[in-house]
């Protein structure tokens, strides 16, 4: 424990070296935790608006230009045109594709009215599970509608109100979807009702496929064989919507680790010659130790302890300022998406494989340059000046 | 009544590599014996092996040939433990150039000799304090190497070598950087500790007035000692 005492000592009176050292471990701990929690937040956001609803791909037809008429037909901001319900049936037969989901999404003015096939329960533009107050919509539903929570609340709707959408429907369910839901709408209503009250009659017509792979390596493949089999069909995949927020910053978890674990090691050879200088400009002071009778170990405690608490320093605050990092990267560049700051969760397992690769350099560190301390015969320790 | 000798040194030799003009014996086959209690003092010009010399007997260096028993221990025979705790026990040092350490303040600087030890904080502290009190160092003891004169720091470096009670004390030029005033002042508290506490001292010194205080005076000149002195060694006139 005596070592301890000046290790503490030594650090606070030698503030510019500990201050070197400690930013040494902070870049590469704050550098890892948000390249990690960044890849991680962006991957996670880019998926969860696909995946939350249940799919892979959403095919449409893009159309050139708005179609006549007061309302239109969207997909996730972008016009389309409305196609044969049918193409979904021959869609499944494609390899690889386990269904292919109607809907028929709508826009009039801010509002955005969906068609829905509610026997559909595990892809879908709005499931179950999104249900907080009320019921689900069932395939013999007539002019009811399942409302988004905000909405009904701007709007005071409550179960049994009644919404209009270019006909009257009685509130059956209320919905919570999160604002990263692509599929978020304001009404959601049975797709055979909605195909007979829009003004346009698109009876038998539906604007979008959400379409589920057989697992998430096959969905590049499907978008594209998608796209080759119908010429005029567009498709949109996670990392799709991944490009449109973020252009050409992408970097996975893997990318973020190598970086990472490059950094550390760099950030360990950088602490290893900081400490052994360190060790160098004590010499003497170690020489001077051991003539009045300090052992090895304890030389070598001192300056092992030393390192180690300014392991501890750097890698809590590493961890600090990589979350804080990584929320300011998400923030600033996952815009696009909405709410990317939400897919920052704060890692335990990621926050303590920083601390400890910090903890781990500063006990490298200091181990290898007090063990070449500590060989030092003191009087030739002492002679250096 | 017969002393022991607490230093034994024989055949004690130490060579150095010095490139291509050969090899330099800084200590070449010295004999010595020490009896307890004895104030020694070794003369001899720049050059001649005297901090070589002491710098072996306080096993702070390892010798290339012959050996030293301090205090009835064969220094080559000890672990490095044990050497360790006669380098902490046995021998206290004072260098000329004090040696202290300069980010500790004189009372670390003492307390970093007793850390090693089994004493308790409060005990090293309490300990500490008194033997700079006993140099007058009292309201000196936050102060930091720079902070205090050279024959101030000089007091601390002692202090320091008496805090775990050697029975030994090598002083290599103690009074080298200090004036006639500071240097005789260093030497006294040396002296008395020789007096009081039957101390053996080695002082490598051309301090003049070291006569006044020493029972036996050896000249050392090209690694090797000699009992007779040359009169122009001293500094000054005693
Ligand atoms: N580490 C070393 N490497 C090579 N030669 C050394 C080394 N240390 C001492 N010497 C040589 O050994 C000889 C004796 O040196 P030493 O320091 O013991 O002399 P000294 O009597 O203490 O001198 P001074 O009065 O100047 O302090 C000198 O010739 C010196 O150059
Ligand atoms: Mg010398």
């Amino acid at each position: 424990m005596i070592p301890f005492t000046y290790a503490v000592k030594e650090i606070r009176r030698r503030k510019y070296r500990t201050a070197v050292n400690i930013a040494g471990f902070i870049i590469a701990i704050s550098t890892l935790i948000t390249l990690v929690m960044a890849a991680r937040g962006w991957e996670t956001c880019t998926k969860v608006p696909l995946n939350s609803i249940g799919t892979d791909i959403i095919l449409f037809y893009t159309a050139p230009v708005k179609p006549a008429g007061t309302g239109c037909y969207i997909v996730n901001h972008l016009f389309s045109y409305p196609f044969n319900q049918t193409l979904l049936t021959e869609i499944e037969d494609v390899p690889d594709v386990e269904c292919a989901v109607p809907i028929l999404m709508h826009r009039l003015r801010a509002m955005v009215f969906t068609g829905i096939d509610p026997s559909e329960t595990e892809t879908n533009a709005v499931l179950p599970s999104s249900i907080i107050e009320g019921r689900y919509l069932t395939a013999h539903d007539g002019y009811v509608a399942l409302v988004d929570n905000e909405y009904a609340q701007l709007n005071n709707l409550t179960l049994g109100s009644t919404v209009t959408y270019a006909a009257d429907f009685e509130v059956v369910g209320i919905v919570e979807v999160s604002a990263t839901n692509i599929m978020k709408s304001h009404i959601y209503v049975n797709l055979p009702i909605v195909q007979e009250v829009l003004p346009e009659k698109p009876v038998g017509l539906v604007n979008m496929g959400l379409i589920r792979t057989s697992s998430p390596g096959k969905v590049e493949k499907t978008a594209t064989a998608l796209e080759d089999e119908w010429p005029n069909s567009s498709t949109l995949t996670g990392s799709d919507l991944a490009e449109t927020a973020f252009g050409v910053i992408q970097i996975n978890e893997d990318t973020a680790w190598s970086i990472s674990i490059a950094l550390a090691v760099i950030t360990i050879l950088f602490t290893i010659k900081s400490q052994l200088s360190t060790v160098a400009e004590r010499t003497k002071e170690i020489g001077i130790l051991k003539a009045i009778g300090w052992s090895n170990s304890n030389v070598v405690n001192q300056i092992a302890i030393e390192s180690v608490i300014q392991g501890i320093i750097g890698g809590l605050l590493g961890c600090a300022l990589g979350y804080i990092f990584a929320s300011y990267v998400l923030s600033t560049i996952g815009g696009e998406i909405g709410g990317a700051l939400n897919f920052i969760t704060i890692d335990p397992i990621i926050l303590s494989i920083g601390f400890g690769i910090s903890m781990v350099s500063g006990i490298v560190a200091g181990l290898f340059s007090s063990w070449r301390a500590a060989r030092l015969v003191p009087v030739d320790a002492l002679r250096t000046i | 009544m017969p002393t022991r000798n607490i230093i034994e040194v024989s055949n004690l030799s130490k060579t150095y590599r010095k490139g291509s003009a050969g090899e330099v014996k800084a200590v070449d086959e010295v004999c010595l014996e020490v009896p307890e209690g004895q104030f020694l003092t070794i003369l001899g010009p720049s050059g001649s092996g005297k901090t070589t010399l002491l710098n072996l007997i306080g096993g702070l260096d390892k010798p290339s040939g012959g050996k030293v028993i301090l205090d009835g221990l064969e220094l080559s025979k000890l672990s490095e433990g044990e050497l360790v705790r006669v380098r902490r026990e046995k021998v206290g040092f004072v260098f000329q150039a004090f040696n202290l350490i300069p980010t500790f303040s004189a009372l670390e600087n003492v307390e970093v000799a007793l850390a090693p030890t089994d004493m308790s904080k409060n005990e090293r502290f309490e300990r500490s304090i008194e033997l700079l009190e006993s140099v007058g160092l009292g309201q000196r003891a936050h102060h930091l190497p720079v902070e205090l004169s050279a024959g101030e720091q000089q007091r601390v470096a002692i202090v320091r070598a008496f805090a775990n009670k050697p029975r030994i004390l090598l002083l290599d030029e103690p009074t080298g950087n200090l004036d006639t005033k500071t240097g005789r002042e260093i030497l006294r508290i040396c002296h008395e500790a020789n007096k009081e506490q039957g101390q053996t001292v080695v002082a490598v010194t051309h301090a003049g007035y070291v006569r006044g205080y020493t029972n036996r005076l050896l000249f050392m000149r090209d690694g090797k000692l000699f009992s007779q002195i040359p009169q122009e060694e001293f500094e000054e006139p005693v």
